[in-house]
This record gives C-alpha cells, sequence and structure tokens, in this order.
C-alpha cells in the first residue's frame, strides 16, 4: 500500500514540523497541561495554547474539510476538475457573506454558517441548472463554474469597494487567514468534519455506482438525480463550513484527491479517505510554513491566498486528463440580410446616445437638462471622459471579438480568459517596480502582461491540443493564477497593494485629454486593422486544419492577432479595471443581432463596447450622485446579471 | 507519375510511434484508398502528406518537391485538405464558404477578381449545388454540408484532394453522393484524390489504387482489384474474409 506510506510520511513530516515549531516557542518541559486555567499560564504559554496549537489543527480541519468536499464532488460529478472553488460555491459564499456584513449585518446575528451556505447553495444551484442542460459534461460544468464564481467575486469586489470603510477585514477575511484566540471554532470544524465523514459513509456504495456513469447507474437502480443532488448538498454544505470559519481557501479541494489518485488511490472509498487526509496534510504543511515565514520576520500571509496559488497551475495540468465531451451547440444565430444597414444604425443610436448623456443625467435637482449656461464648463470635461470610457469599451470589444473568431469560441473574451488578469499583474508589477510611474508605464505594464497571459495560455493549449472549450478553461485557470497573486500581494498589507486595488474597480476620473486621445486613436487603429483582416478572421474559426490547408501562415497571424488583443486590453484596462465583462457582452450582442460574418461583426462589436462603456459611464456618474462610481464596478453590475441570463440561456458552452 | 512520395517516414508522439518507417508512392491522376484498421495511422498519414504535420524522420515529397520547401500559398493552391471532423460554419452562406477556397489566391486583402468569380461559380455548378448557393450551411443536410465543402476544395483550384473519411457520418445515399462526386472530379477533370475509407466495398467501388497500413507499417499497395483477395484482407484487417463476385464489383464481408 504505497499510498499509504506516502501519507504516512507527509504526517510525519507534518509532526516534526510542527514538534520543531512548538519547541522553538515553548520549551517542551514547559508546555501547559490540557486544561490548565488560563489565569496560571505565562505569556508565551498562553501564546502557544490559544493561538498557536489551534491554529495547527484548524488547518488540518479545515483541509480534511476541503478535501473531502473536493473529492465528494468530483466522484458525483465524475470530473477531476471539481472543486468547491472551481465549481463557484466558495464564491457564492463569500458573496453572501460580503452582502450580508456590508447591507444586512443584523443577519449575521444568526451565524456566518447559514448565511455562507445560503449562498453557497444558490451558485451550486445555478451551476447545476447549466451543468444539467449539458449533461454533466466534465468541462462545460467546470466553465460554468468558474464563470459564475469569477461574477460572484467580482460583484463582490464592486461591493466591498462601494463601501471602502468596511475593506480592511473583509480583504483579510477573502484572504483565508487561519490565526485564531481560542478553540471555540475547532470544536465547530470538527463537528463539521465528523458529519461530513458519516454522510460520505453512508453513500459511499451508490457514489462507486455513480463511477460507471449516470446512465450505467440508472439502470443499476440508483436514483441518479437524488443522489447526484445529496452528495452535492453535503460538499456544499462542507465547504460553505470553511467559508464561514476561514474565509476562502482556494483548490485545496481539486489538489487532494488529485494527489490522492496520482499516488495510486482507485476506489472512490480510497479517494474520499486519502483525499481528506492528504487535504489535511496539505494545509497542515503549507501552514506551517507561512508560520515559520512570519517567525522569521517575513510577512504573515494568510494561507488561502497561498493555496490559491496552487490552482491555476494545477488545472492546466490536469486538463488533457479530462474527458473531452463537449455538447456542442448548433445554435447558429439567425443571420440578418442587411448587416452594413445595421451597423449603420448602430452607430447612428450610439453617436446619439453620446450626446444625450453629454447633457443629460442627474442635476441637483432630480433629473433633466444640464443648464445651458453651464455647458462651456462641463460639456468639455465630460466629453473627454466619455470618449475615453467610449474608446476603451470599444477597445475591449474588439479584444473580444478577437478572441471569439481566434478560439471559435462564443464565450471567449478578455475578462474570462485570464487575458485582465494578466493585465492586472502587469499593473502591479509596474506599480512595485518603477517609483512613481507614470499612466504610460502602466499602461505598458498591463498591455504586456495580457500579453503574456496570453501567450501562457496559448502555449498550455498548443501543446495539449485542446478543443475550444478547454482553450477557456485554461484562461480561467490563469485568470485564477493572477487573482490568487493578487490576493497574496494584498495580503502583505503593503501601501502599493491599495494602489492596484482601487484600480481594480477602474475609474473615468483620472483620465487626461491626452489619454482620451490617445486610447481612441487606439481604438480607431485596432478597428482599422480587423476590418482589414476580416478575411483571415473569418477563416481561422474553422480551425488550424482548413486554415493550413488554405494556405494561413497560421501561427504568425495568431501570434500578431494576440498581440493586438493583449495591447488593446492592457490600454482598455488603465481606464476601466479588469473585470467589465464589456469584452465578452459586446461581441455576443453582436452576434445576437445577426452580424455574424467577420467584418460586420468586428464592427457591430466595436461600436456596442462603445454604447455600453458610454452607459456605464452615464450610470457611474448619476447613480451616486453627486459623487461618480468607479466606472469599471458599474460595468460589471450591468454586465453580471446580463451575463447569468446570457448562460442560463444558453445549451452547452 | 506519383503524386506524393513517402520515403522512410516515422512519426512519434509522446510514448508511441504512430508511423514506422513508411515508404510509399501515390500515383497521380487516380482516385485512391488509404485503409486500414482504427489506430493504424490512415490519418495521421493524412495529415504528414497534407504538411499539417511533419514527420520526426524521413521525407514527404509532394510532385517531386519535399512538403517544406513548398510555400504554403504555393500549396494550398495545388492540394486541398479535408480533415475528418468539419468544424461548425456559424452563419455562413454556402457561396460564402466555397468563397473561402479563394483565400490562396487573393489573399487576405486582394478584391475577388472574375477569375475567382468563375471559379467559386464553376465548382458549386460541379457540385450540383446551384440551388442551394443562399443556404445557411448550417441547415444543409449531412450530404449537402460535405459536398459543399468539397466545393471549397475545388474553388480552391487544387489538383489533388485529401479526403479523410468524408463519409464517417453519412448514410448509404449520402456516401455514394459524395464519393461517386469525387470520383466523377477525378476522371473527368484529371484530379487526383486520396480518400481514407473504411467501406470495403465502397472503396471497391469508387477507388483504383488501394494503400492498405497496418500498426504503421506499410501493408499493402496496388490496384483495388488485387487487394480483394483474402489472404490479403486477412492481413490488413486480421480477420478472415470472403470475397464473392458481384457485379461489375466483387464484394466482401468477414466470415468470423
Amino acid at each position: 500500500m504505497t499510498l499509504w506510506r506516502y501519507v504516512g510520511l507527509g504526517a510525519m513530516i507534518w509532526c516534526l514540523g510542527a514538534m520543531w515549531m512548538a519547541q522553538a516557542m515553548v520549551p517542551i518541559p514547559d508546555w501547559p497541561r490540557p486544561l490548565t486555567p488560563a489565569a496560571q499560564l505565562s505569556l508565551d504559554q498562553l501564546r502557544f495554547a490559544f493561538g498557536f496549537a489551534p491554529r495547527l489543527v484548524l488547518a488540518l480541519l479545515v483541509g480534511a474539510v476541503l478535501g473531502l468536499s473536493g473529492a465528494l464532488m468530483q466522484a458525483v460529478l465524475r470530473n477531476p476538475l471539481a472543486d468547491p472553488t472551481t465549481l463557484g460555491v466558495a464564491g457564492g459564499a463569500q458573496l453572501a457573506l460580503v452582502c450580508a456584513t456590508i447591507l444586512m449585518p443584523d443577519v449575521l446575528l444568526w451565524g456566518r454558517g447559514p448565511v455562507a451556505f445560503a449562498g453557497a447553495a444558490l451558485t451550486t444551484g445555478i451551476v447545476m441548472i447549466l451543468a444539467a442542460r449539458q449533461g454533466f459534461a466534465p468541462v462545460g460544468v467546470t466553465i460554468a463554474g468558474m464563470l459564475i464564481g469569477l461574477l460572484a467575486g467580482a460583484v463582490s469586489t464592486a461591493v466591498t469597494l462601494s463601501q471602502g470603510h468596511y475593506l480592511l477585514s473583509l480583504v483579510l477575511w477573502t484572504g483565508g487567514s487561519l490565526v485564531r484566540e481560542d478553540w471555540s471554532g475547532i470544536w465547530r470544524m470538527g463537528a463539521v468534519l465528523a458529519c461530513g465523514a458519516i454522510g460520505a459513509r453512508l453513500m459511499l456504495r451508490p457514489i462507486a455506482v455513480m463511477a460507471l456513469g449516470s446512465q450505467t447507474a440508472v439502470a443499476l437502480g440508483v436514483p441518479v438525480a437524488w443522489l447526484r443532488a445529496g452528495v452535492l448538498l453535503l460538499a456544499v454544505w462542507l465547504s460553505a463550513s470553511v467559508s464561514a470559519e476561514v474565509g476562502l481557501v482556494g483548490f485545496v479541494g481539486l489538489a487532494a484527491p488529485a494527489m490522492a489518485r496520482r499516488l495510486g488511490a482507485r476506489r472512490p472509498g480510497q479517494i474520499l479517505l486519502a483525499g481528506a487526509c492528504i487535504g489535511a496534510l496539505l494545509l497542515g504543511v503549507i501552514d506551517l510554513a507561512l508560520i515559520a515565514v512570519a517567525r522569521g520576520g517575513g510577512p504573515a500571509l494568510p494561507s488561502g491566498a497561498m493555496t490559491g496559488l496552487l490552482g491555476g497551475p494545477l488545472m492546466l495540468l490536469l486538463l488533457p486528463k479530462v474527458r473531452a465531451a463537449i455538447v456542442q451547440s448548433h445554435s447558429a444565430p439567425h443571420r440578418r440580410e442587411r448587416a452594413d444597414l445595421c451597423v449603420f444604425w448602430l452607430i447612428c443610436a450610439g453617436v446619439a446616445l453620446a450626446a444625450i448623456t453629454l447633457v443629460w443625467g442627474r442635476v441637483p435637482l432630480g433629473w433633466g437638462m444640464l443648464p445651458t449656461q453651464l455647458w462651456p464648463q462641463i460639456v468639455p470635461l465630460r466629453a473627454i471622459g466619455l470618449l475615453a470610457a467610449g474608446a476603451s469599451g470599444a477597445l475591449l470589444a474588439s479584444a473580444g471579438a478577437v478572441l471569439q473568431r481566434l478560439t471559435a469560441n462564443p464565450m471567449a473574451a478578455p475578462e474570462v480568459l485570464g487575458v485582465t488578469g494578466g493585465a492586472s499583474l502587469g499593473y502591479a508589477a509596474v506599480v512595485w517596480l518603477v517609483p512613481a510611474p507614470g499612466p504610460i508605464a502602466l499602461a505598458l505594464g498591463a498591455g504586456v502582461g495580457a500579453a503574456c497571459a496570453l501567450a501562457v495560455l496559448l502555449i498550455c493549449v498548443a501543446r495539449a491540443d485542446l478543443g475550444a472549450a478547454r482553450v477557456l478553461l485554461a484562461g480561467l485557470a490563469v485568470g485564477a493564477f493572477s487573482s490568487a497573486v493578487l490576493a497574496v500581494m494584498t495580503a502583505t498589507g503593503d501601501p502599493r497593494a491599495w494602489t492596484v486595488l482601487g484600480w481594480l474597480s477602474g475609474s473615468a476620473a483620472r483620465v487626461t485629454q491626452t489619454g482620451a486621445v490617445a486610447l481612441c486613436a487606439l481604438a480607431l487603429l485596432v478597428l482599422g486593422v480587423l476590418i482589414l483582416a476580416r478575411r483571415v478572421l473569418e477563416i481561422l474559426p474553422l480551425g488550424t486544419g482548413i486554415a493550413q490547408g488554405l494556405g494561413l501562415r497560421g501561427a504568425r497571424l495568431r501570434i500578431g492577432l494576440i498581440l493586438l488583443a493583449g495591447l488593446a486590453t492592457g490600454a482598455a484596462s488603465v481606464l476601466v479595471g479588469p473585470v467589465s465583462f464589456v469584452g465578452l457582452m459586446a461581441p455576443h450582442i453582436a452576434r445576437s443581432l445577426g452580424l455574424v460574418r467577420a467584418g460586420s461583426f468586428v464592427a457591430g462589436a466595436w461600436i456596442l463596447g462603445a454604447v455600453l462603456m458610454v452607459l456605464a459611464a452615464w450610470g457611474a456618474r448619476s447613480m451616486t450622485y453627486p459623487y461618480d462610481l468607479p466606472l469599471g464596478l458599474f460595468a460589471t453590475l450591468i454586465g453580471a446579471p446580463w451575463l447569468m441570463i446570457a448562460l442560463l440561456r444558453r445549451r452547452g458552452l | 507519375m506519383t503524386l506524393f512520395s513517402l520515403s522512410s517516414v516515422q512519426f512519434d508522439v509522446p510514448g508511441r510511434r504512430l508511423i514506422d518507417g513508411l515508404s510509399v508512392d501515390v500515383p497521380e491522376g487516380r482516385v485512391t484508398a488509404l485503409l486500414g484498421r482504427n489506430g493504424s495511422g490512415k490519418s495521421t498519414v493524412m495529415r504528414l502528406m497534407s504538411g499539417q504535420s511533419q514527420p520526426s524522420r524521413g521525407t514527404v515529397s509532394y510532385q517531386g518537391r519535399s512538403l517544406p520547401d513548398w510555400r504554403g500559398r504555393d500549396l494550398a493552391r495545388s492540394l486541398a485538405y479535408l480533415p475528418q471532423v468539419t468544424p461548425s460554419t456559424d452563419g455562413m452562406y454556402l457561396q460564402e464558404l466555397v468563397a473561402l477556397g479563394r483565400y490562396p489566391w487573393c489573399g487576405a486583402l486582394g478584391r475577388l477578381g472574375r477569375d475567382d468569380h468563375a471559379a467559386i461559380d464553376r465548382a458549386i455548378d460541379l457540385c450540383g449545388m446551384a440551388g442551394l448557393r443562399d443556404r445557411d450551411v448550417s441547415t444543409l443536410s449531412g450530404g449537402e454540408r460535405q459536398r459543399g465543402w468539397i466545393a471549397m476544395m475545388l474553388a480552391q483550384g487544387a489538383r489533388t484532394l485529401l479526403l479523410d473519411e468524408p463519409t464517417s457520418a453519412l448514410d448509404v445515399a449520402h456516401q455514394v453522393e459524395v464519393l461517386g462526386l469525387v470520383q466523377t472530379m477525378c476522371h473527368t477533370q484529371g484530379l487526383s484524390a486520396v480518400i481514407v475509407m473504411h467501406d470495403l466495398n465502397m472503396a471497391a467501388r469508387f477507388c483504383d489504387y488501394a494503400i492498405a497500413l497496418a500498426h504503421g507499417k506499410l501493408c499493402f499497395q496496388g490496384p483495388m482489384e488485387q487487394l480483394l483477395r483474402p489472404p490479403i484482407l486477412h492481413q490488413i484487417y486480421g480477420l478472415p474474409m470472403q470475397v464473392v463476385t458481384g457485379h461489375p464489383h466483387p464484394l466482401t464481408y468477414p466470415i468470423a
């Protein structure tokens, strides 16, 4: 049994590490006896008994609960990528807790657990509705889950940022800190683990039958729907309990069962048990390492942020193993006959809308026109903001359109493919490395980061020769990784992190006249290039086989288009921030308007992106008048519900 | 005259050798069937011949010139390839799909000239699809869609067609329709075609030359009628096969 030997080895390493840390803190003869009254303990002994020891135990318990939860989800969905983080469960719990903390603090009197569970159950319900529509195909389910998770994360960031004074504690909580000062959480977590273990044991036999696939399971008399619902409910409750107790601890549920299988666990029971053990040891060892770093004078990093770093690379490693059964969507959109006419009307509508938002909106007494005598002072200022917003929307939409054509996938977008995540890493790198960076340096940093993220993505995809849906998943993994890095950066508490955090929400207020003009010029340039490249954009979605058969120099064109999309995203996200979903929405709307040929598709998406962002800018200005909301935040609030509806209406991803 | 000449070609993927020292010549002006069991390397050979993959060892030459020496667009003007699974075409009309075949001639920016339009019209007419020009490709039947893709290959102006299992998803009537089209093209227009096939009886009816692979190696090469003999078929498929005289072609079926 090599599996259990490995687990034993891990346990030994953990024990030795814990002993060593413990004796460094308090020499062994002075260790406090259990149940000694606190009054009789010295300060070091107190810290040992109520800080260090509970933290060690909590790490093990949380790890075990997450490992068990992940293993349950993976078994019942037959999906090696399932995990509380990838299925959007943790994101839902987080969103519910953030909303409750900020909007309805009274609710928290009932305890954090029920709130977290309600949020988690809601998102899981949505993900499962989406999953059922595509026959629980692993890739599609994971994409839906990660999208919902991304969405929940974006909305909770938006809500957090809109209430700045609560920021600090929430950010720390999001990082998943295991720091404790008593044992109360331990008993709760222990009880959760015990219930979870009993529940899993009771459902073990039918879960084992599910491993044969749902059709076989039905044939063997397993009530598949009930079983699936029951097991998922158990797994969701487990992970929501963790969210309520310590915050987000990402990807342990993905890593632990994967390691268990890698080390030779085969039968479902084995995987569940080994998954829980390995999860416990994994989080335990990571937490010990972080304690050691903190004691050595390094920053005190929360464990959840560190495990988040595992997620992205791990998913990319696991991707080739996933069953490739992808439900192809044959819902070709209705095609418009006079695409040029449609584009023309879009332009007219856009210009009219921009003109209206320039002068109409919230005024000191309700809604109305801006008084004409104020026009000379205010209209030019507003025009700059408007131009910048429109141009960045157009740029994001162009990037989305290119990516959708490049990957032949209508759900591709800079936000989804991790491009904006890369852009934020580039931005953060510039903030960290360059003293007092200017806007051009920041834009360049974001652009290079975006292009790097895309390059990483394409290398992974090219090596494993993945299908279009898996490209999306790889992109989401890249995005998850970059947001984990950002979370670690924020958790260090460095003041520069706040610059980055402020940027995440995006704001049109900082833009200068030169900046607006430059953005417009870039947007027009990108449009021109894409119109010229329309024939290429028509052929590329047909796949490398056809493209190469027609003599297209695929590799070079792809790299060129990727750089273009990266640059556009980087430039736009300096103004708007990384998440806005405009890059996903605009091309999607263009398609549903019947603009399917490459030329009219690109042009339509460009205009729609600009229009959406102009609307967002107007809303951000009027909503909390006389204060400006961050632009990207407002765009997210529009985009999120739309994306949800679009996802629910789709069949197959 | 040889169309393709493969000399000691080897193709490896991590952990497996898909093609092992294959040397074979494909004749020009004929319909060549590429046969073999699943996993015998047929699709790999197609990808090697179309330049989609490069051999790990050995050379593939087309019309006497090694494939890497061909410029991408020149090769595309002469050689057309249809992958096993045709991609979905998202709202594209038939004539627009066929027009994409002119890409090797007019590039990303060039306008479609009179020659181009003539080539497109001719391709559509040859495939008997004149009535379907303005139909959305995704609404066509399986056989019509496959004919549409072949029309794109014809519009490409290529003299050589490589088709990877063009009939795998079609019923018998559509199989006859598509293969008949390819056969007519080759016999009347002087084109050459290499087709990956599974159905021996279809191959016997529509192809004049056969190349059979087994375990990545050459198993048989020669005119179609020489292939249809029990010992050779046994060698290819590892199964006793019977050949009965039929008209106009012999029929084969497995005994066991």
